[in-house]
């Protein structure tokens, strides 16, 4: 319990954003869902749910990390499919996760060289970057199948101590992210550079590597979340990972963070991917088409967005 | 302009005279580069090409894609972003392939989905401007919901087909040049002539020049805001007729690559998110350069993956010289 609290960031803490929001509305969606569909509280459903939500969750979590910088990585999708495409190669394992690794670095470190040094909007720079890793991931993989190495699928069908092993791969990324926001200057800096580029480069923030550090950073949980995917899905796929960067955007937005930098908080996009991944899982139970799903969440991201008032006009 | 910089080589010597040439060039937007080095491939490779039927039934298909990327020219200049042009392509396809609109004269068929551009311009103005949310999230969200509702009404089918009066106008020519491209070309003339006369466009380029200075001295950033949102939607909406018709069936899955080409061809032409700078000409040249090397590439047999490559790089580099730039 005290490490929860450590985790936690002080309840009347700005710089962590409107994250109760998302709690109660994740309370009333919960008690909505289980009350129309008895079945999303039974363990088989949930421990379901936990594995639907783990990539969203890792995803989520990197996009935190650039968007309270006050960027925005759209990348993070197809570098997922580019991920699941490289795990099916026929390569031996440290190979193969070492080529992952490459990849995601990679990627990440261009993002952040074109963003911070080169002064590229982060939008342009990473809508141009998703562009080529899409293309690379269908040049590795045309279509989907391959076969995932069994030590992956164990790793993400097993379960441990009786739960299931999404949850550690959730936690596991919680406590990674937690420590490095809240227990690292790297954290502290993060919400400098946010709240404000200049006064931060005044006092002493070397803001550009920061920036090309979060890149980075939410490259490689990406690539977290593309392993996952792979061992779940048990096939490369090089359109998988599509509907993760607005999926992971919508996540961190519902979590009370803001997009335009400077405030947000783990806790809130951790919440808010559960929200998103629940009220997919309960309108699936409630048979809603999925076509309208899209429709939904479309609608809710609005919704957000538009609770969130900014003082600017524009990106 | 030669006289005064022949006065300054004899100044300042050989080097000024180099480094202001070298200034000139990174004035010019990198698509008149793009386009230079495309029609010499073109000519080099393979001279067959180099007809103007065969280059305009090129750039006819792109038509399209250039009304819709006058919008988003407008819009990038104002500081904010359409992503929702896909999802207006998209729901503009399906009203017109779907049977809902069957029957009804040419002027009702064109002017529904304007009706629909409209409503969706709107919708995305009053939320970026009045709410003030992020235009990247509004536009992609509004662009999620118009996909979702397609998707929805036709349980995921493509619908039917284009009615043929349509059809006969997206193929049909005078002279030599496609009836689409001189759509395109009268557009965009209209949309060069309002900016240069109207104050709306100066209103653009203080903007886009110093947004702190244009909110001082009292310009209406709001209206001018959605004003740019509605035409945007409007001309996505044009665009999205002629690329229905164009195409002469019903499709869900074009959406995305719209979005991305339109934004690419805006930036290839020398805009970015308020530079202040930029005009129609540039991005108009922008879409043909794209026409043209994915026509060249297809004549290659390079697949869609490595045009997202070639298409992701162009932005990139685009992007990063004038980073360099205005640095």
């Amino acid at each position: 319990m005290a490490m929860l609290s450590a985790l936690l960031p002080a309840p009347r803490n700005s710089r962590a954003g409107p994250w109760y929001l998302v709690l109660a509305c994740l309370v009333v969606v919960v008690a909505v869902v289980s009350w129309s569909a008895p079945l999303f509280l039974t363990p088989g459903n949930l421990s379901n749910v936990a594995a639907q939500i783990t990539p969203l969750v890792i995803t989520a979590i990197g996009q935190t990390l650039v968007i309270i910088t006050g960027g925005l990585d759209l990348s993070v999708g197809s570098l997922i499919s580019l991920t699941t495409a490289i795990i099916v190669l026929d390569l031996p394992g440290w190979a193969m996760v070492l080529l992952a690794i490459a990849a995601a670095v990679t990627v990440g470190t261009v993002n952040g060289v074109g963003i911070a040094y080169l002064n590229v909007h982060p939008i342009i720079m990473t809508l141009a970057s998703m562009s080529v890793v899409q293309g690379v991931a269908l040049i590795t993989r045309p279509v989907p199948g391959g076969t995932v190495p069994g030590w992956i699928s164990g790793a993400v069908n097993e379960s441990l101590f009786g739960l299931p092993a999404a949850l550690v791969w959730i936690a596991v990324a919680i406590i990674l992210a937690a420590f490095l926001i809240y227990r690292t200057r790297f954290g502290l800096h993060l919400f400098a550079i946010g709240g404000n580029p200049n006064s931060a480069l005044m006092n002493g923030v070397r803001v550009r590597r920061n920036i090309v550090l979060t890149y980075i950073l939410s490259s490689l949980f990406a690539m977290g979340a593309g392993f996952f995917l792979a061992g779940r899905i048990a096939s490369g796929d090089a359109n998988v990972g599509t509907v993760f960067g607005l999926d992971s955007i919508t996540a961190v937005a519902l979590g009370g963070t803001s997009l335009s930098g400077g405030v947000g908080s783990l806790v809130g996009t951790v919440l808010g991917s559960v929200l998103v991944g629940v009220i997919g899982n309960g309108m699936n139970l409630m048979n809603v088409s999925a076509f309208l799903q899209i429709v939904i969440k479309g609608a809710l991201l609005l919704a957000v967005v538009s609770v969130q008032r900014r003082k600017q006009i524009g990106l | 302009m030669a006289h005064t910089l022949e006065a300054s080589s004899n100044a300042g010597g050989a080097n000024h005279w180099v480094r202001a040439l070298g200034r000139r060039l990174i004035e010019i937007p990198p698509a008149y580069f793009v386009l230079a080095a495309v029609l010499i491939a073109i000519a080099l490779l393979n001279p067959n090409l180099m007809k103007p039927q065969v280059l305009l039934t090129f750039i006819r298909q792109s038509a399209p894609l250039g009304v819709a990327v006058l919008g988003q020219l407008m819009v990038m200049r104002a500081r904010s972003i359409d992503l929702s042009i896909g999802g207006v392509f998209i729901i503009t396809n399906y009203l017109l392939t779907s049977g809902l609109l069957g029957g009804q004269p040419v002027a009702v068929l064109v002017l529904a989905p304007l009706v629909v551009g409209l409503v969706v311009g709107l919708v995305n103005g009053a939320l970026i401007a009045l709410v003030r949310a992020s235009a990247v999230i509004v536009t992609l969200g509004v662009s999620i919901i118009l996909t979702g509702i397609v998707l929805f009404m036709s349980s995921g089918r493509p619908p039917g087909r284009v009615p043929d009066e349509l059809r006969a106008i997206a193929n049909a020519r005078i002279d030599v040049v496609p009836v689409p491209v001189i759509i395109w070309v009268v557009a965009a003339v209209i949309v060069a002539v309002l900016l240069k006369t109207l104050i709306f466009g100066r209103y653009l380029t203080a903007i886009g020049s110093n947004p702190q200075a244009a909110r001082f001295s009292g310009l209406p950033l709001p209206r001018i805001v959605v004003t740019t949102h509605v035409l945007s939607g409007l001309l996505a909406a044009l665009g999205g007729v002629m690329f229905t018709a164009a195409l002469g069936v019903g499709s869900v899955k074009f959406g995305p690559e719209i979005m991305m080409n339109s934004i690419a061809a805006t930036i290839l032409g020398g805009v970015t998110f308020g530079s202040g700078r930029g005009g129609v000409a540039g991005p108009f040249v922008g879409v043909v350069a794209f026409a043209l090397l994915f026509a060249l590439m297809t004549v290659f047999g390079i697949q869609e993956p490595g045009k997202l490559i070639v298409q992701g790089t162009v932005i990139a580099v685009a992007a990063i010289i004038y980073g360099m730039r205005t640095r």
